[in-house]
């Protein structure tokens, strides 16, 4: 696992997570995970039952992990629980929130218990519901609102304290496309206008590629794969090259001409080299064959999560 | 628009921006969380249904006092002995207590954990001892509206007209009134916790906590009465504790045969002792053991 651990020579990790497992009973969620998140949006990505709340629920100090070692915002959640919760702002996946209370009450009451004097709560809880898109609606009951605007309700409550990190659990679950566009769009402008770091936890790998500037991959209650996204989409140099028909006689002619080929599930893999346009292009004119794909090799997030790299 | 330089001209409503202001320590989030709650089960804020049952279990719990506060100033020969007294105060309103502490503690834990809000505030600067701490000190200060202030309003009423203890018997009048209304209070308050951390329906918990209430009231007199149980099984009714305890801190005479009347006062006072207590362990076993971070 050489990518597991996204390493950072510049600013201090958000998350630094070595070794931590955490079992219940005789089920281990977490077995050994090792990672680290940085400063910006990092996408927390996994199956269900991957560990992914489980780590949520530990870098929240919410629960006690049986090894390894854990550092959120430079502190221990297990035994600084109260300082580290009190700098993080926390969005959870339900939306079963009090139906009674009006979303200004409600972000209000949220920023209070996050040690905010009362004035200060108010003016920010306002603030916040009128980033998030809600000024108008603040003083309508959560009950009455919808699943879009309940999760910006959610998002307001989570950032009316001004934290450090923000962790978002499937922000966009229950969004149709138009709204979940827009709680992305909003997600992005929190995490780099204000300069919260900013932890998705999610299914939608479209969206964590989409917004996020890093991305934690876990499986079976370790780290698959971390890194910046850039790095992960970089796939090996090369292209590669889809014909009709008569693949294996154009990979000969390819390795004729001294291309680099490589023949997989119909497909043919070429090295970097200069030329290697020139040299498909004539192949195929030659052979009289049809092109369907000449593309760059490359990963996209996908890729990387399905194990599916050409 | 145009502004002229030197008018003092403000600009509010600057938008979402970082805040460097003051931020309390976590005793704020937890007198935060009590007030709320206090709010909340009284239906302060709340739409007009969620306080009627308040107010009419607060009505309930001073009418005795007001209608003897009344009769001893429009009747001023009436005996002193025939008015409700302050040991009898907590039988007089017995169904005021239960309905109150039927109603709530659940209303204070059970919509936390249905809703998700025990999830959000686990994920603030608090532990579960301390969200624990801040709704029983709430569910507390409720109680403690219908246990100790009717029997205040009374002293207060009686000293205003006259009917009042000598200036020698006041201190020891106030005290007995402390003990017995902060003793009740926390009786009720906390087996009615107690009833409401096993499950997240309020009304669910609204029954188990009357039952609790009742049953051993009937199921302890029968077994004592039919089957020669011990008098001691009686302390199984918490109602008749706080009921006798209050007779025996008042110093008021009072027989009339039944089991619990035949047990010692620091039988009673440990009996109500043991309430409390095992109220207030069994909530907190119960959250210790919860894992509702949704």
């Amino acid at each position: 696992m050489s990518d597991a651990i996204a390493t950072s020579q510049g600013p201090p990790p958000v998350v630094s997570a070595r070794g931590v497992v955490k079992r219940y009973g005789r089920t281990t969620a977490l077995a050994g995970l090792e990672a680290e998140i940085g400063p910006g949006i990092t996408g927390l990505l996994g199956s269900n039952g991957a560990g992914k709340t489980t780590f949520l629920s530990l870098i929240l100090g919410l629960r006690i992990r049986d090894e390894g070692e854990l550092l959120v915002l430079g502190e221990d959640p297990a035994t600084s629980g109260l300082t580290v919760r009190a700098r993080i702002g926390y969005a959870p996946e339900h939306h079963d929130l009090p139906s009674e209370l009006p979303a200004a009450d409600f972000v209000r009451h949220l920023a209070e218990v996050h040690l905010l004097p009362r004035r200060a709560a108010v003016q920010r809880a306002n603030d916040a519901l009128w980033l998030v898109g809600l000024g108008e609606e603040r003083f309508r009951s959560v009950g009455a609102m919808s699943t879009g605007q309940r999760q910006r309700v959610k998002l307001a409550g989570a950032i009316a304290h001004d934290p450090e990190l923000v962790l978002l659990d499937e922000p966009t679950d229950g969004l149709d496309p138009v709204q979940r566009t827009e709680m992305l769009d909003l997600i992005r402008r929190v995490g780099t206008e204000f300069g919260m770091h900013i932890v998705i936890s999610s299914h939608h790998l479209e969206e964590v590629e989409r917004i996020c500037d890093a991305v934690v991959i876990v499986e079976g209650g370790v780290v698959a794969h971390a890194g910046s996204l850039a790095d992960l989409r970089q796939g090996p140099e090369g292209f590669l090259v889809e014909v009709d028909e008569r693949t294996e006689e154009l990979a000969a002619l390819l390795r004729q001409r001294g291309v680099d080929v490589t023949e997989r599930d119909g497909l043919l893999l070429l090295g970097a080299s200069d030329g290697g346009h020139d040299a498909v292009r004539d192949a195929v004119a030659e052979l009289g064959v049809g092109l369907r794909r000449l593309v760059p090799r490359g990963r996209t997030l996908e890729d990387v999560y399905m194990g599916t790299e050409l | 628009m145009s502004t002229e330089q030197g008018t003092g001209a403000r600009l509010f409503g600057l938008g979402y921006r970082g805040y460097e202001g003051e931020r309390r320590t976590p005793r704020w989030a937890m007198l935060t969380i009590a007030v709320f709650t206090v709010r909340r089960v009284l239906g302060l804020g709340r739409p007009a249904r969620h306080k009627v049952l308040p107010a009419i279990t607060l009505a309930i719990a001073y009418v005795p006092a007001l209608v003897s506060v009344g009769l001893a100033i429009l009747l001023e020969d009436l005996p002193v002995g025939d008015l409700i007294t302050y040991g009898e105060y907590m039988f007089f309103i017995g169904s005021a207590l239960a309905l109150f502490s039927a109603l709530i503690a659940p209303e204070a834990l059970c919509p936390d954990r249905r809703s998700g809000m025990l999830g959000l505030y686990l994920a603030g600067p608090l532990d579960r001892n301390r969200y624990l701490l801040a709704k029983s000190a709430a569910v507390l200060a409720v109680m403690l509206l219908i246990t100790l202030g009717p029997l205040l309003f009374m002293f207060a009423a009686f000293v205003a007209a006259g009917h009042g203890p000598t200036l020698g018997e006041t201190p020891e009048l106030l005290l007995q009134i402390l003990v017995v209304g902060v003793v009740a209070a926390l009786g009720y308050a906390s087996l009615s916790l107690a009833v409401s951390s096993f499950t997240t329906r309020r009304a669910a918990a609204a029954v188990g906590v009357v039952l609790l209430l009742l049953v051993p009231v009937i199921v302890a007199r029968s077994a004592i009465e039919s089957a020669d149980a011990p008098d001691e099984l009686d302390l199984l009714s918490f109602p008749f504790v706080i009921g006798e305890l209050s007779y025996r801190v008042f110093d008021e005479f009072h027989y009339e045969g039944t089991p619990i009347e035949r047990l010692s006062t620091s039988t009673i006072a440990a009996g109500a002792v043991a309430w409390i207590v095992a109220g207030a362990l069994v909530c907190w076993l119960r959250y210790r053991r919860t894992e509702n971070y949704r």
